[in-house]
């Protein structure tokens, strides 16, 4: 497989509402910022790759109709919707067509607009005999499971309460975010509505409307277009079991992540996570889950999460900074999550992340999470 | 322009072989089925035809539960308790509701399995999970 690179990154200022645009607008936006910033024109493009979760919408096809928004007529285009993965997955997606020499530049592109559906419909369509019977949707995904991580790891809720306090803080530098709040506090996240306990209302991720982009390219077209490419260096997804009881698929097992992560870390030559990474952007769908990924992609010892965002270890400046943008937490359209993570790691690279920027980042680390189910990993850096 | 509507979207979802069988004991027999993989060693419920583990298509079925251990739970205002429960004779868990208030649950609480009177091939013929003690 030949190296691939990420050249170039869009996103839209995502909201809670964008009444003001389509969704081919809306995916439109964050394409073209991303030719922009990547310094080329959409004839330079050889496919295109959409993320969207379009039961969110109630919208069949998709990629059809936000296609044009994405410069793809007269071009290979394809739709990936894996939940919270589509992002990450598409982006990997991406990385494989240009990697295999089936493409030179492919634009990734992944988008939700959760104001023109019912996010919670969508999310309750799951299997009709078991889960969905009984409780399904984002309760089953996010809430049930943590009684158990808490119970086996001690986990307290102030120290998921600190998740959140530091997702809303480093969004308040970041101009693409949802919600933003420098002045967040322990005590307003402890405050706020309990949803699914232990899960409050500032410990679940928002339902936003947005796109993102990146635009992948092979690395003779990487050189050539940009000075400093965000260089692929591994990249994983993996599979699950279907169903919420499954062993594997917890906050505490979450094998997928493990895996991703594990066979990532071999092929780059990862073996001390919190050393070897300047940044991480994690798919966090609730505070709980953070934690959890510190313990499941290495950066602590099992029972140790807890402390980690205590010490600030995680924090703007800390050891590791896990999400400078905010992170799901901050900004949450579906499909184009796993792009934002994708997109926000490869701007560190690039050294284009403004007020969020991890100085001198060379190394960082991505992750996408699908309803307990699918993981995906990749690792981005600076050499080729 | 914003325009405004809704989609009513009915279905008929086939449960396949291991669904139905385990939907019928449910039903005829009040009872709960797993299926055994002899290669992985392992019980999982409810009764499915494909291993989880190693994807292997002999999968026969056997009675577990109706006792079961908690395994993780949340309390959701006005809706009650929801639960990852572990019936006895089975390696993993499944989605059910707890008859009764969250207080003083831990994982590893013992519970049993409450059959609804009328009952009609629905994983609902299961009322919930009484909650019996601490357990081990």
């Amino acid at each position: 497989m030949r190296p691939v690179a990420i050249i170039g990154t869009g996103q839209t200022d995502h909201a809670r509402r964008r009444d003001d645009v389509s969704q081919p607008e809306l995916v439109r936006e964050a394409a073209s910022r991303a030719l922009t910033d990547a310094g080329l024109r959409p004839a330079d493009l050889d496919a295109v790759v959409i993320a969207n979760m379009e039961l969110f919408e109630g919208r069949a096809m998709p990629e059809l109709w936000v296609g044009e928004g994405a410069f793809a007529n007269g071009k290979p285009c394809m739709k990936v919707a894996t939940g919270g993965t589509s992002g990450t997955s598409s982006c990997i997606a991406g990385f494989h067509q240009a990697a295999s020499g089936l493409f030179d530049v492919v634009l990734v592109v992944g988008f939700e607009k959760h104001s023109e559906g019912h996010t919670q419909t969508g999310m309750a369509l799951t299997d009709p005999f078991w889960d969905r019977a009984v409780a399904s949707g984002a309760l089953g995904n996010f809430a049930l499971s943590i009684s158990q991580y808490m119970a086996e790891r001690g986990v307290t809720e102030e120290q998921a309460a600190r998740v959140a306090v530091k997702s809303r803080r480093n969004a308040a530098r970041n101009p693409h975010a949802h919600l933003k709040d420098a002045d967040a506090t322990v005590d307003d996240v402890l405050n706020s509505k309990l949803l699914a306990h232990p899960v409050r209302l500032m410990d679940m991720c928002p339902q936003s409307d947005g796109a993102a982009a990146i635009v992948v390219a092979s690395a003779d077209r990487a050189r050539e277009l940009c000075p400093r490419p965000a260089w692929v260096k591994a990249a994983a997804t993996r599979h699950e079991q279907p169903y919420i009881g499954d062993i594997e698929r917890r906050l505490l097992t979450m094998r997928t992540l493990k895996d991703a992560s594990r066979s990532v870390y071999a092929a780059a030559g990862i073996t001390e996570p919190l050393q070897q990474f300047d940044v991480a952007e994690i798919y966090e769908p609730v505070t709980y889950a953070e934690l959890a990924w510190y313990e499941i992609l290495g950066f602590c010892p099992e029972g140790e999460a807890g402390r980690l965002i205590e010490d600030g270890v995680t924090e703007m400046g800390g050891e590791l900074p896990v999400n400078p943008s905010g992170g799901v937490l901050s900004a949450n359209p579906v499909g184009a999550t796993g792009v934002i993570r994708m997109a926000e790691a490869a701007s560190q690279i690039l050294g284009r992340a403004g007020a969020h920027q991890v100085e001198g980042a060379e190394t960082a680390l991505v992750t996408g999470y699908g309803v307990y189910a699918w993981a995906d990993a990749a690792i981005l850096g600076s050499a080729a | 322009m914003i325009r405004e509507g809704s989609i009513n979207i009915p279905f008929l979802y086939a449960a396949g072989k291991a669904g139905s069988e385990f939907l019928v004991a449910l039903r005829d027999r009040q009872q709960l089925l797993g299926s055994h993989c002899p290669a992985c060693a392992r019980t999982v419920a409810p009764a499915r035809a494909f291993c989880p583990g190693c994807g292997g298509e002999e999968m026969p079925s056997v009675d577990i539960g109706p006792g079961a251990a908690l395994v993780s739970w949340t309390d959701v205002p006005g809706r009650g308790v929801f639960a990852l429960v572990r019936p006895d004779g089975a390696d993993n868990a499944m989605l059910h509701k707890l008859l009764g208030p969250a207080e003083g649950l831990r994982p590893g609480s013992r519970l049993r399995a409450v059959f609804a009177d009328e009952r009609q091939g629905h994983i609902t013929d299961i009322e919930g999970f009484e909650i019996l003690g601490e357990g081990s």
